[in-house]
C-alpha cells in the first residue's frame, strides 16, 4: 500500500473498531478487505488493526486469523491458542488422538470446527513422526469454558478435551514459529494501542482536574509519570517496527516483551494519575488495566520472555544480532 | 556513495588496517583516549571514510549523514574510539557549517574531521546548569571585536581544545533566550584559564574555563548577534541523533564483552534480557531518527525520548557490569578492571549530562504531551 492507501486503510480500521466489537467487527473486517490486506501487506494489516483494537478495547477474531494464516489456512476459522503464558502448540498427540489444552477467542463458541496446532513427540526414531502438525477438530468435542476472570469483556474461552481429529497434517517446522511470531506482533501492537489509550485518558484528566488552584498537570510528579509512559510506549512501538523490518522471531519476542512491560508500567502510572476517578467502573480505565494484564500473558509474558532471552544470551555468550542501520 | 557500498568498503578497510588502528590498552588514561581518537580520525580521514556525509565546502565528500552514523557505529562497535569524545565532532561541526562564515567553516571544519584539533563547547556555567538561558558569561561589543568575561563549567575536553563554541550574554542581564550570542573562540587567546575537574570516574574530561577580558574578533560570531539560543538549539538534534547512535553501538559492544567474560551465574537473566531489549528498542528508535536527519527533516523535542532511552540503557548495562564483575569493578586495579569501573561510574552521569533526565521529561511533558506550563 502506498502512503495514501495506508492512511485510508487506517481511517477505515479506526472507524470499524470504534463502531463494532466481537462478531460484528469480524464481519466489518471481511467487508472492508482486511483479510486481503493480511495477505498483501501483513505488517500494515496487523499493526494498524491491533493498535486500534487495543485503543478501543474491543475484541475480534483477528488473532485467530493471524495464527491460521501463518499455519497455512486461508479461510477464516476459529483457532485454539496456547494456554495462558505458553507459546507451544496447544495440543499434543497421544496414542492416536490429540489432547487439547488451550484458549480460544469468542469466535470459538460461534463455529463448529477449530484449527489446532499439535506437538508430535513421535517414537523418537527420527523417521519424521515428530514435530508440529495441524488438525481440524469439532468444537462440540471440546470442553469450552467461557472465561470471565480478570477481563470478562475479552471473552476468552478455556478449551480442553480429547477430540477425534479428522486428520493430523504435518507442517513445516518454521510454520509454528511463524504463527507465534505473528501473534506476538499482533498482541504487541494491541498492548501499545491500549497503552496509548490509557495515556490519553490520564493526560486529559490531568489537564482538567483542578486541585490547589491549578490543573494537576502542572505538578512535576504527575508530568513525569506521563512522560515516562510516553517513553515506554514509544520504545515498544519502535521495537515492534524493527521486528517487522528484520522479520526475526527473536526481535518479535523482544518487542512483545517490551510492549507487555511498558503496558504494565503505563497502567500503573495512569491509574495513579487518574486516582479515585480511574478506580470507578464509570471510568473506562479499568477495562484497559484488565486487558493489558491478560494480553501480556498470551503467547508468553514479558517476564518469561525477558528471562528466556537472558538465559539464551548467557548460554550462547552472544547478544542477538543488531538491527541493521 | 550509498550505504550499501560504503558499509562493506569501510568494514573491509577496518579489517585490513586493524593493527594500525588498534588502541594501546596498557593503561586507560584520557590522554591515551585522546591520542587514539586523533589517530583514528586521521587514518579514516586520509582513507576518505571520515569525509563522507559532510558537505564538500568544508572538505567533505558529500553523501548522506547515514554514512556518518555507520562510521561512528563501526568505530565504537570495534572499540576503536571512546564514543563520547568521538561524538564532539558530530555536534560541533554541524554548528560551524550552519552558522559560521563560509570561509571560516571551510578553514576550520577539516581540522576537526582530520583529528588535528579538538573543540569544546562552552555552554554550562556555575549558576546555569539545567537553566541554560540564564547564562551570564558576558561579551561586550568593542571597536575591533567582542570582549568576553565570565566562567564556564563542565566544558568537556577544554584542556585539549584549540577552539571553543561559546555562548555569551550580549543583551541585558535579564534578556534570557533573546540576548545570547554564540562565538567561536581560539583557546590560546590571552585571558583564558582552563582548570580540569577531578571527577569520580577518574578521567578529568570536564573543565572549568575562565575568561578574563578575552578578545574575540567579530568575524568569529556564529549566526547573528542575539541569535545564540537558536545556534544552541540547532546543535541539540545532532547531540541526540548521531552521537547517541554511536554511544549505543559502544554500549552494545561492552555488553557483548561482559557476557563473554562474566561468570555464568553472576548475571541475572531477567536483568540481562531487559538490558538487551532496551538497547534493541533504543536502536530501533534511533535508526528512524538517523533517517529523519538524513532526509533533512527537522528534529525536535521527540529526540528527548531517544535521550531518556539511551540513558536508561546505559545505566542498565553498567548495573549488569557492576553485578557481573563485582571483584574486578570493586577491587581490581589493572587497566581492564579500571576501565570497567570508570565506565560504570560514568554511567551514573548518563541521566545528568546533556540535559538531565528531569529536563528531558519536562520537554516530553510540555512539547509532546501538551501538558502546558509546569507552574
Amino acid at each position: 500500500m502506498d502512503r495514501a492507501e495506508l492512511a485510508l486503510f487506517d481511517r477505515t480500521l479506526r472507524g470499524a473498531t470504534e463502531a463494532h466489537s466481537g462478531a460484528a467487527l469480524d464481519a466489518a473486517l471481511v467487508e472492508l478487505g482486511w483479510h486481503e490486506a493480511l495477505v498483501d501487506d501483513r505488517p500494515a494489516a496487523v499493526s494498524l488493526l491491533f493498535e486500534h483494537q487495543g485503543r478501543t478495547a474491543v475484541t475480534s477474531g483477528a488473532l485467530d486469523d493471524v495464527v491460521a494464516r501463518a499455519l497455512g489456512t486461508d479461510t477464516a476459522c476459529a483457532v485454539v491458542l496456547p494456554a495462558l503464558g505458553r507459546a507451544e502448540p496447544p495440543a499434543h498427540e497421544d496414542s492416536g488422538g490429540v489432547i487439547v489444552d488451550g484458549l480460544g477467542t469468542p469466535r470459538l463458541l460461534r463455529t463448529d470446527t477449530a484449527l489446532v496446532a499439535v506437538r508430535r513427540d513421535g517414537d523418537g526414531d527420527g523417521d519424521g513422526d515428530e514435530g508440529e502438525a495441524v488438525a481440524v477438530v469439532k468444537t462440540a468435542d471440546l470442553a469450552c469454558r467461557p472465561v470471565r476472570g480478570m477481563d470478562p469483556d475479552l471473552g476468552l474461552v478455556e478449551v480442553t478435551g480429547a477430540p477425534t481429529a479428522a486428520a493430523v497434517t504435518p507442517i513445516d517446522p518454521d510454520r509454528w514459529d511463524g504463527a507465534v511470531t505473528g501473534a506476538r506482533l499482533a498482541l504487541g501492537h494491541e498492548l501499545v494501542g491500549a497503552s496509548a489509550a490509557m495515556l490519553e485518558l490520564a493526560r486529559v484528566h490531568a489537564l482538567n482536574r483542578i486541585q490547589f488552584g491549578r490543573p494537576i498537570s502542572a505538578f512535576q510528579a504527575v508530568r513525569h509519570r506521563l512522560a515516562d509512559s510516553l517513553v515506554a510506549l514509544e520504545s515498544a512501538h519502535a521495537l515492534l517496527e524493527a521486528a517487522w523490518l528484520d522479520g526475526s522471531s527473536e526481535t518479535a519476542a523482544m518487542a512483545k516483551a517490551l510492549a507487555g512491560r511498558s503496558a504494565r508500567m503505563v497502567a500503573g502510572h495512569c491509574q495513579q494519575v487518574l486516582a479515585g476517578m480511574g478506580f470507578t467502573t464509570e471510568h473506562p480505565l479499568h477495562r484497559y488495566v484488565r486487558r493489558v494484564l491478560v494480553l501480556d500473558e498470551l503467547f508468553g509474558s514479558a517476564r518469561s520472555l525477558t528471562d528466556a532471552l537472558g538465559r539464551d544470551v548467557l548460554s550462547r555468550r552472544r547478544l542477538p544480532p543488531p538491527l541493521p542501520l | 556513495m550509498e550505504l550499501d557500498a560504503f558499509g562493506p568498503a569501510l568494514d573491509r578497510w577496518l579489517d585490513e588496517h586493524a593493527a594500525a588502528l588498534a588502541p594501546d590498552r596498557a593503561t586507560e588514561t584520557l590522554d591515551q583516549h585522546m591520542a587514539q581518537l586523533a589517530k583514528v580520525k586521521r587514518l579514516t580521514y586520509d582513507a576518505g571514510f571520515m569525509r563522507w556525509g559532510w558537505p564538500e565546502r568544508v572538505g567533505g565528500l558529500g553523501g548522506s549523514t547515514i554514512l556518518r552514523a555507520y562510521l561512528g557505529e563501526a568505530l565504537a562497535g570495534r572499540d576503536l574510539v571512546e564514543p563520547g569524545i568521538y561524538s564532539m565532532t558530530e555536534t560541533l561541526a554541524p554548528t560551524m557549517i550552519d552558522h559560521a562564515r563560509p570561509a571560516l567553516a571551510a578553514d576550520m571544519v577539516p581540522r576537526l574531521l582530520r583529528g588535528e584539533e579538538t573543540w569544546c563547547q562552552g555552554f554550562s556555567e556555575p549558576g546555569t546548569g539545567s537553566n541554560l538561558a540564564a547564562l551570564a558569561c558576558r561579551a561586550i561589543r568593542g571597536d575591533e571585536g567582542w570582549r568576553v568575561t565570565g566562567e564556564k563549567v563542565w566544558t568537556s575536553l577544554a584542556q585539549y581544545a584549540q577552539r571553543c563554541v561559546l555562548l555569551t550574554r550580549t543583551g541585558a542581564p535579564d534578556s534570557a533566550h533573546g540576548g545570547i550570542t554564540a562565538l567561536f573562540v581560539d583557546m590560546d587567546s590571552p585571558g583564558i584559564t582552563v582548570r580540569p575537574i577531578e571527577t569520580m570516574h577518574g578521567a578529568p574530561e570536564f573543565c572549568e574555563v575562565f575568561f578574563d577580558d578575552v578578545d574575540v574578533p567579530f568575524g568569529r560570531t556564529l549566526g547573528q548577534e542575539g541569535q545564540g539560543w537558536s545556534v544552541a538549539m540547532d546543535l541539540l538534534p545532532f547531540e541526540r541523533s548521531t552521537a547517541l547512535w554511536t554511544k549505543a553501538a559502544y554500549l552494545r559492544r561492552r555488553l557483548q564483552d561482559l557476557v563473554e567474560v562474566a561468570p555464568a551465574d553472576a548475571l541475572d537473566p531477567a536483568a540481562l534480557g531487559a538490558a538487551v531489549q532496551l538497547l534493541a528498542a533504543f536502536r530501533a528508535r534511533s535508526r528512524a531518527t538517523q533517517y529523519r536527519l538524513a532526509t533533512g527533516e527537522h528534529l525536535g523535542p521527540e529526540t528527548s525520548i531517544d535521550k531518556v532511552l539511551v540513558a536508561s540503557a546505559e545505566q542498565a548495562v553498567y548495573d549488569l557490569v557492576e553485578a557481573g564483575l563485582a571483584p574486578e569493578v570493586l577491587l581490581g586495579d589493572d587497566a581492564g578492571p579500571s576501565r570497567w569501573r570508570s565506565e560504570y561510574l560514568f554511567s551514573r552521569a548518563a541521566t545528568i549530562y546533556g540535559g538531565t533526565a528531569e529536563i528531558q521529561r519536562n520537554i516530553i511533558a510540555r512539547r509532546l504531551l501538551d501538558l502546558g506550563a509546569d507552574r
